[in-house]
């Protein structure tokens, strides 16, 4: 399955809105990357000549912070906490089940586009470890049962935006 | 809402909201941030329903809030004015909540906190030890207002410090104000806030810029992000305050997008600070003005620093830059910048609202006031806490977070993430406060508490710091770019057993470079992790290096599976439950004896190590191993008995053996399994050793070890009985008669005495825990009368004191120095001796021993403070005005054991330890006389018993060696057992929740102190087949490596 086209128009009104104001490329990519998932290596030239910037820059910012990616991701976002708390707790465990049970190592999406693995470096749920998000959903105090049922509750609804 | 113009406006409003909010009403507080996670969503709707449909809203408010600290036991609300807290609340309870408590003030059990000790109810917050040594002044409104709702924190008297600020205050009282409170960065470093504002207010550039660093990238630590979502406002509001005070005109609160619900609830707060006009043109008509907005981090831990963070508004990759130029002189846009950590701004508005000598009443002398910490990882009340600064770090991880979970060990605590260090139990009493805390390798850091137990391994979480500060290194600087690299590749050699001897000295000297070279905190303070464990934990990592022993037993190299590396001994665990569960009990009992030659023995007293780390008890309680070694071995000896053949002797030399006991009888054991021919002098007339002297028969029978020593004996080991080792009969008379090596492990016999006055006169009723044990056990006359004090809190005085009960006196009381946590006793111990009605006294010192004619008639204690000094030394410490006298008949001391040197002639060549008994190398055993070796309790110290049987299976290894002429050092890995079982995975075959582990019946207290009957009943074949398959089979994991 092909990641969904590029919304073009999209793209290059999110663009205008920034064009030129100081200090926007972080939220600009924010916009960006929220929006489509990634940030599609074609947008990096025009939103450089937007912000008066070279497009070298804009990569160089874009590949230096942990939260944009170049790559578009599944519809599910499954971030596995791998903080202190959940790591003394047994995320290494819920981290290898996840990826037995996806057949992803982190960092990589499924080929539907369904699921994208990544590790995070704390939630800041330590309190709920071993803890792991899915796109804006807390899990906590996972076991590898408990870890099924949610990624049952998110294969399941595949047509949907990929809310439980 | 309208615009506030003036400052009375303020006011008129407020008065307005709280004459509105219907004082009277009762209120339901569901947090809404932490708990979500847990459903806390679906419970507001289901009470919201449930009021409504009662016809109850106007007499009750649902209100969504922040964080009440509890979240240990989400999704927690409270109802206010009752004062009641529920936690674990279901939406199904609403109708119940509403009905009972809401309408008839009925409180719910169910519901509530129970004390874990006694499981009694506690229905009121107040009254839960978790927020009862809390000082919540920073968090006072986080679980009480809906952070969504600027009314509700105008309510608590939110924007009153702003208030003050503006109308009666100048900038530079402002800070003088903030100075004098002693307020220090709440982000780790400690740097005195006032100071910092007042270099941003001289300096004299405009604009001038404050930023709220909330890129709270620690991992371990939240309380920013509960700060942020349960009271955004009053971050918002110490902000305003500060840019009034350094004469700033814009704010930016950069957070870490990691964090929705603070990102929204930020949003909000800023959208309505402006719709009041209290950010903005023109504030409350003063013609101050400050422009707030948000910056969303983009997922770089670095951006924490402040330089980077910097870099990082301005839109560029979040690196750092050196210092100066200081941010207070330029900063963002090269003007100046002024940079306050979440907490630091919430400490604010207290410090001016109530003035600083009310904030200055708590804390310590260099900083006041208290500090938020997260507690996370191996502690029972995870949570957000917040204390006095000063309180002892054993205050936050034992009194509010209620200790460690599953009746595990306390090992160290985390504090200050990737830049911090690892705290040991030894400094569990010092204070929390920044100075402390950086003496001993330590940061306070943003206040991450990371509670580590026995089942974490310390270079692990070395390595997985490194693991984290290396990726997150952004690369600028040679040091911390190179250097944490260099770390991980060592550290990550050393948990995959492959480290040399020498990387602990390459750690300590990169460790070094980096902390002196590295451009910024992030790399200056990355070896911290490192250094920390190998300062208080060096011996983790010269064990996973030399022995291949990981102490927590998590690095996969090492472990085929946790019980079996747990085991002193390498028992092969999971494959002698497998032949349980298969009922196989023969094999069971043969794979045990490949480690050890005492089943039945352990079967009963073993303080079973396997068990703690039995991954079984991460999903519900461990396999009870214990019980099922007991049972094979029951077994065993009623259908196999205790007859077999003799090993063959296939070797020529002849070696002795000193002490019958547990050490010596498994050497003897291993080395004729060998094809040794060995002796063994024991100087009593039976074997055994402690386990038939010190050991209770209650606890284990006589004829158990009967039956152990007679199979040990059978397999070819010679015991000569009432044969001691002496002047008469010397380690060179053995040589002399042809012994090719000697092992000595004669054990720790001879009582401590603790030198206070009366104890040296010789007085009736005054007896030592050895001398009464074994007289008890050996059937001599030992009958007590009346009050019996026993004097120690080791596993020796709890056998002391329910010996005595069974000996007739009429009341035992145990005094001991130590605190119920710090006791060395077993807790399984310590607990039947409750149950049998002896009183225990924890943290009390003995003084004095009172006598009337010869005959003992008291004892006085001083009250025991502290068993640790600062130091982590044992140096008790007294208040010498907290006094008691208690009357007695008998006194019992049992402070510990030390070896009875006396059989060894002065002169001997031997070398001694510091402790007086013999020098040992600690992998072979040998002594420093060729063919000489000491094991066991002789050389360790009083222990327990599969410690020693595993020092008797490395001497005869040694011994081996020895007797080879080969020189390389023993390496006892964990091995499989030839007789492997195969049975399928518990996991694989039905849900976990069904199979909970089987009860170990006992006898009842009341009975049991009758007489000297066995106490714990064995396993029955049914609950030992149905026990064994609740065992997951870990070792099969590693199949096929």
């Amino acid at each position: 399955m092909e990641p969904k086209p590029i919304d073009w128009e999209k793209l290059a009104s999110i663009i205008e809105t920034h064009r030129t104001r100081k200090w926007n490329l972080i939220p600009l990519l924010q916009e960006v990357q929220e929006t489509f998932g990634y940030i599609p290596p074609e947008s990096m030239e025009p939103i450089a000549e937007a912000l008066n910037m070279s497009p070298a820059e804009v990569q160089g910012v874009v590949t230096f912070y942990a939260g944009f990616s170049l790559k578009p991701k599944g519809k599910c976002v499954l971030k596995v906490c791998r903080g202190t708390a959940c790591h003394v707790k047994g995320s290494r465990s819920i981290l290898r089940f996840v990826q037995n049970e996806l057949g992803l190592q982190e960092g990589e999406t499924s080929e539907d586009y369904q699921f994208t693995l990544e590790t995070v470096a704390c939630l800041g749920a330590c309190f709920l470890a071993p803890t792991m998000m899915v796109n804006k959903n807390y899990f906590g105090r996972l076991n590898p049962t408990k870890v099924s049922s949610v990624l049952n509750q998110y294969g399941k609804s595949k047509e949907d935006d990929g809310s439980p | 809402m309208k615009k506030l113009t003036s400052i009375g406006q303020v006011e008129w409003l407020r008065n307005k909201i709280l004459a509105d909010s219907g004082k009277g009403k009762t209120q339901v507080h569901v947090c809404m941030t932490g708990c979500r996670a847990y459903g806390a969503e679906q419970v507001r709707d289901a009470l919201r329903d449930e009021v409504e449909k009662k016809g109850l809203s106007r007499e009750v408010e649902v209100r969504s809030t922040g964080c009440h600290g509890f979240c240990a036991k989400a999704p927690v609300i409270a109802i206010e004015p009752l004062g009641v807290q529920y936690q674990e609340v279901d939406p199904a309870d609403a109708p119940e909540i509403v009905a009972r408590t809401l309408v008839n003030n009925q409180l719910i059990e169910r519901l509530a906190y129970k004390d874990p000790k006694t499981a009694k109810p506690v229905f009121y917050r107040n009254q839960i030890p978790f927020y009862m040594k809390q000082e919540r002044r920073v968090l006072a409104n986080c679980g009480r207002i809906d952070p969504t709702r600027i009314e509700h924190y105008l309510a608590a008297d939110g924007y009153k410090a702003l208030v003050k600020a503006l109308s009666r205050m100048t900038p530079e009282q402002v800070i003088e104000e903030v100075k004098a409170s002693k307020l220090r960065g709440r982000g780790g470093a400690g740097f005195p806030t006032g100071l910092k504002w007042g270099f941003a207010r001289q300096t004299p550039t405009f604009p001038k810029y404050v930023i709220c660093n909330a890129d709270e990238g620690d991992p371990g630590a939240f309380m920013d992000r509960a700060m942020l979502e349960g009271d955004p406002h009053a971050v918002i509001e110490g902000m305003i305050i500060g840019a009034y005070a350094m004469g700033s005109e814009y704010g930016i609160i950069y957070v870490r997008e990691e964090y929705p619900i603070a990102v929204e609830h930020l949003k909000l707060a800023i959208a309505q600070t402006e719709a009041l006009g209290l950010t903005g043109e023109n504030i409350l008509g003063t013609g101050f003005n400050f422009h707030l907005s948000l910056k969303m981090g983009a997922g770089a831990f670095v951006c924490g620093e402040e330089t980077a963070l910097m870099a990082s508004v301005e839109g560029k990759r979040g690196m750092p830059r050196p210092r100066p130029p200081f941010p207070a002189q330029a900063g963002l846009d090269e003007k100046p910048t002024n940079i306050n950590n979440v907490e630091t701004f919430a400490n604010v508005p207290l410090i001016i609202k109530n003035g600083w000598e009310w904030y200055a009443q708590v804390g310590t002398e260099n900083s006041r006031g208290t500090k938020i910490f997260s507690l996370a990882g191996k502690v029972n009340n995870t949570g957000l806490v917040e204390v006095p600064i000063g309180a002892t770090i054993r205050e936050g991880v034992f009194d509010i977070g209620g200790g460690i979970p599953k009746g595990r060990k306390f090992k160290a605590v985390q504090m200050g993430g990737p830049a911090g260090g690892c705290v040991p139990a030894q400094f569990l009493n010092l204070p929390l406060d920044y100075d402390t805390l950086q003496r001993i390798g330590a940061i306070m850091g943003s206040g991450g508490m990371v509670v580590l137990d026995e089942n974490n391994c310390m270079v692990e979480i070395a390595r997985f710091f490194l693991s984290f500060t290396q990726s997150e290194s952004c690369g600028k600087c040679a040091p911390c770019r190179l250097g944490t690299t260099q770390l991980l590749e060592i550290l990550t050699r050393i948990t995959r057993g492959d480290g040399k001897i020498e990387d602990i000295e390459t750690i300590k000297s990169i460790g070094q470079t980096l902390t002196e070279a590295s451009l910024c905190g992030l790399g200056q303070a990355c070896p911290k992790p490192a250094l920390s464990t190998l300062k208080y934990f060096l011996k983790e990592y010269e064990d996973h290096i030399n022995e291949h022993r990981c102490a927590g037993a998590v690095c996969d190299s090492m472990v085929i599976s946790a019980c079996q590396h747990a085991c002193p001994a390498g028992i092969d665990v999971p494959n002698y439950v497998a032949a349980i569960a298969k009922g196989n009990y023969q094999q069971a009992v043969d794979i045990i004896r490949e480690r050890n030659p005492f089943p039945a023995v352990c079967g009963r007293i073993c303080i079973h190590p396997c068990e703690f780390k039995c991954r079984r008890g991460e999903l519900d309680e461990p396999v009870a191993i214990r019980a099922l070694k007991r049972f094979a071995s029951d077994w065993y000896f009623e259908h196999m008995g205790v007859e077999r053949d003799p090993y063959p002797v296939t070797r020529e030399e002849k070696i002795a053996v000193v002490g019958a006991g547990p050490a010596g009888l498994t050497c003897a054991y291993y080395l004729a399994k060998m094809g040794y021919a060995t002796t063994v002098f024991e100087a009593q007339p039976l074997a055994g050793g402690m386990l038939g002297i010190s050991v209770p028969e209650f606890r284990l029978p006589r004829q158990v070890i009967e039956e152990e020593v007679r199979y040990i004996e059978n397999s070819g080991v010679k015991i000569m009985y009432s044969s001691p080792i002496d002047a008469n009969h010397t380690l060179n008379d053995l040589m002399k008669e042809g012994f090719k090596a000697v092992f000595i492990a004669s054990g720790a016999q001879a009582s401590k005495h603790i030198g206070i006055p009366g104890e040296a006169e010789d007085c009736e009723g005054l007896y030592y825990g050895l001398q009464f044990l074994s007289c008890v056990r050996t059937g001599g006359d030992m009958r007590l009368a009346g009050k019996t004090i026993v004097i120690g809190g080791g596993n020796v005085a709890m056998d002391v004191a329910r010996t005595a009960l069974r000996c007739g006196a009429g009341d035992v009381q145990v005094f001991c120095l130590e605190s119920r946590e710090e006791m060395p006793a077993w807790d399984k111990d310590v607990e039947e001796a409750l149950e049998e009605g002896v009183v225990l006294n924890p943290s009390w010192s003995p003084a004095r021993i009172f006598n009337k004619e010869g005959k003992i008639s008291g004892m006085s204690f001083t009250r025991c403070v502290n068993v640790f000094d600062q130091n982590g030394k044992f140096n008790p410490e007294c208040d010498l005005d907290d006094t008691q006298f208690v009357d007695t008949d008998n006194i019992i001391i049992s402070i510990g054991q030390a070896p009875d040197m006396s059989f060894l002639p002065e002169d001997s060549q031997l070398e001694r330890a510091l402790w007086g008994s013999l020098a040992v190398d600690g992998n072979t055993l040998a002594t420093n006389v060729p063919g000489v070796f000491a094991g066991g309790d002789f050389t360790t110290g009083p222990t327990f018993v599969i410690r020693a049987i595993s020092s008797g299976r490395r001497a005869a290894l040694a011994i081996d060696k020895y007797l080879s002429g080969d020189q390389t050092r023993i390496y006892i890995p964990d091995e499989k057992t030839v007789c492997e079982q195969d049975t399928g995975l518990a996991l694989e075959e039905e849900s976990t929740e069904a199979r909970a582990r089987v009860k170990i019946e006992m006898e009842a207290p009341e009975k049991r102190i009758r007489d000297f009957r066995e106490v714990e009943k064995g396993f029955s074949a049914e609950e030992a087949h149905f026990e064994s398959r609740r065992c997951l089979r870990c070792d099969l994991e590693k199949r096929g490596d």
